[in-house]
């Protein structure tokens, strides 16, 4: 493969389209989902698709997986056309992990990532040599080798989608698409999960597409941020530059919530009425955090915090009052209203 | 235990049971005599002869057929549709061959016709069936031209049937008891129908069928994960739903057309595959569903011709009666939901 590790933009793009027309055809009623989509995904790349419920996400990713055409617009893989491609030829290009559960318990890890390799066997499916190899090798980059011989009812959420992925990587395609890997995991196996996404990006040069709804995890990994919002063509670009050129505020429609500028975290608008809070920077913004989401109480005209002991001092008229917790300033202030 | 040690094991009880068979029955004929049979002695009396050539061991072999052709079918249908409650007869495919049997026995009174002059032979009711089972298979070919959509076929494979057991309803509700008993009869299976010649044509059947099957092992393994995982890793789809169809339709009609329609294994024996081999792999689960399925089918065929009885049970009660309180053990026993 001719990446350029160091600047992959000089490479061509693995898929593209322009000005795509997505949606459905049920009879002869044609109802499209989302116009004016055109991307360009790229080898050694994770790309995060974001935007809201009903937007056309999955409708996209069908589309890339030729599952369903396009209304209008046609996706290239290359110079071949995605429809023009065969079903097998389709599948040694692009590995997919879903959203469904699959049942099968008796399968063993082991076995689930053998399937991957189906467009690669013979009629009976039977591994080669070279075949159980690259098993090998895709359960150990994942860190699958310990529990290969594991059944799949008794793995955790978080092993099981890393299983799913690494059947997707057995089957040698140079792109992958996932839909919400990290819908249902915790914290650190989100990060897990997008890390080891982001490595098989580098360490494989894999085009990797990922379909998720969680921004902080997406603003950390992402080397491309796909944005689509109502009626509104695809935004793509790094997370940095759409952060700063103001794109992903696309994603919170309505006035009520905003992005903080800072840390990319989604967040209520910061009201008018909060008081005047002085004292070290990070320690203001819990004592904030924590006033923001008990805006309905009376404010006090002014707050000061200190480190070292940690205490609030709030300033009402001619009263001041001294608190350890913020939880014991806020049932303070609560109870002044009642 | 490995694979191949259970389907040692499996072999040598399916000859056991086989022995068994041939030897019991209204008139018992000793394993030694048969043993000395096979090695060249000829029969104490002549009787015997006639009883196990021309009548037990087709039984017999009829019983192996049915019990691979069953529950292969249940198999796939079950991967198919990734469905633990789906069986060969999902497709309607029972009822159709039903509809058809029930149309020439009780129609004559129903619609004051008189379609083989009073008497039904075998091969009529061969025909019959097939046509029956043929017709439906024709209607859900043309409802999966229609749909796309696995589960919808399912539903509408479930609403044939039903409806082809209404039309049989109705026709039993007219038709005159004697008639009536005829057709309760089919419906309650006999494996001991099947001449030599009849036997010729059902395993031919049978074996295109299974041929069917085992070239797509690799298909039905990407089905596991389902429709659409198996479709991103280059599966022809819809080509495996004409396979599916298909070869049902060969297997399952074959066995209701020559030995009315059988209950249980189809949907049981799969299951017991599951669970004795830990696997879902097919490239083990057909043969092993195969092999057990003939195991279910012999074991129940022996006990419905247990000695000291002139006739035998009807095989469909026999199958569920023995076989249902078996694999309710098996499924308390161990978590069924899970190894599916």
């Amino acid at each position: 493969m001719e990446i350029h590790q160091n600047n992959p933009r000089h490479a061509k793009p693995c898929i593209h389209a322009k000005d795509l027309v997505l949606g459905y055809t049920v009879g002869k009623q044609i109802s499209p989902i989302a116009s004016g989509i055109s991307f360009e995904l790229f080898h050694g790349e994770l790309t995060c698709l974001m935007g809201p419920n009903g937007v056309g996400k999955s409708t996209l990713l069908k589309a890339i997986m030729s599952q369903n055409l396009p209304i209008n617009g046609e996706i290239w893989f290359g110079d071949t056309s995605a429809s023009q491609m065969s079903d097998l030829v389709r599948a040694q290009n692009i590995a997919v992990v879903l959203t469904e559960k699959i049942r099968s318990g008796l399968m063993t890890v082991r076995e689930l990532v053998a399937l991957g390799r189906t467009p690669h066997t013979g009629l009976w499916g039977h591994l080669s040599v070279a075949d159980n190899a690259y098993v090998n090798q895709v359960l150990e980059l994942t860190h699958l080798s310990a529990i290969a011989e594991k059944k799949l009812s008794q793995l955790s959420d978080g092993q099981r989608q890393t299983a799913m992925i690494a059947r997707a990587l057995a089957q040698d395609s140079n792109i992958m698409v996932l839909d919400e890997p990290t819908a249902h995991l915790d914290l650190t196996n989100r990060f897990e999960i997008m890390y080891l996404l982001k490595k098989l990006a580098k360490e494989a040069g894999k085009a990797i597409l990922v379909v998720t709804h969680d921004l902080e995890v997406a603003m950390e990994t992402a080397d491309q941020l796909w944005i689509m919002a109502n009626k509104e063509p695809l935004v793509s670009g790094s997370p940095e530059d759409l952060m700063l050129e103001g794109h992903l505020q696309k994603l919170l429609p309505g006035e009520k919530w905003e992005i903080d500028s800072r840390n990319g975290k989604i967040r209520l608008k910061t009201p008018s009425n909060l008081p005047e809070i002085s004292g070290p920077e990070h320690l203001i913004y819990w004592v904030r955090n924590a006033l923001r989401k008990n805006i309905e109480i009376p404010m006090p005209d002014k707050i000061e915090v200190s480190e070292n002991p940690f205490e609030i001092s709030v300033y009402s008229g001619q009263n001041h009052f001294t608190f350890s917790r913020t939880s014991e300033m806020i049932r303070f202030l609560k109870n002044k209203t009642a | 235990m490995s694979h191949r040690l259970k389907f040692t094991c499996a072999l040598i009880l399916v000859l056991v049971l086989w022995l068994l068979n041939i030897s019991l029955g209204s008139i018992s004929i000793p394993i030694g005599a048969l043993l000395e049979r096979i090695a060249g002695v000829p029969f104490p009396r002549e009787s015997w002869e006639i009883i196990v050539v021309d009548y037990r061991i087709p039984k017999s072999i009829t019983a192996i057929l049915a019990g691979i052709a069953l529950s292969v079918s249940g198999l796939q249908m079950q991967t198919f549709f990734r469905n633990p409650l789906a069986g060969p007869f999902v497709l309607g495919i029972s009822s159709g061959a039903g509809l058809g049997v029930a149309l020439l026995a009780m129609a004559g009174t129903a619609f004051g016709w008189q379609l083989f002059a009073g008497t039904t032979s075998y091969w009529s009711v061969i025909l019959a069936s097939s046509a029956g089972a043929i017709g439906v298979l024709v209607l859900m070919g043309l409802a999966a031209w229609k749909v796309k959509d696995s589960m919808t076929l399912l539903i509408v494979g479930l609403m044939f049937g039903s409806a082809a057991s209404a039309i049989v309803t109705l026709l039993s509700f007219f038709s005159a008891a004697e008639e009536l008993k005829m057709f309760t009869l089919w419906s309650m299976g006999n494996l001991g129908n099947t001449g030599w010649s009849e036997l010729g044509l059902l395993s031919g059947a049978i074996l295109i069928g299974v041929t069917m099957v085992i070239f797509s092992v690799k298909s039905y393994n990407a089905m596991l994960l389902g429709e659409a995982y198996a479709k991103s890793m280059g599966i022809n789809f819809q080509k495996l739903r004409w396979i599916m169809i298909v070869s049902t339709g060969i297997l399952t009609g074959g066995i209701t057309a020559f030995c009315g329609p059988i209950a249980f294994i189809g949907i049981a024996v799969p299951h017991l595959a599951r669970l004795l081999f830990k696997t879902n792999d097919h490239r083990v689960l057909f043969p092993a569903t195969a092999i057990l399925g003939i195991l279910v089918l012999l074991a129940c065929d022996t006990l419905s011709q247990l000695p000291g009885y002139a006739s035998s049970l009807p095989i469909n009660a026999v199958t569920t009666a023995f076989g249902a309180p078996l694999i309710i053990w098996l499924i308390m026993k161990r978590n069924f939901s899970e190894a599916f």
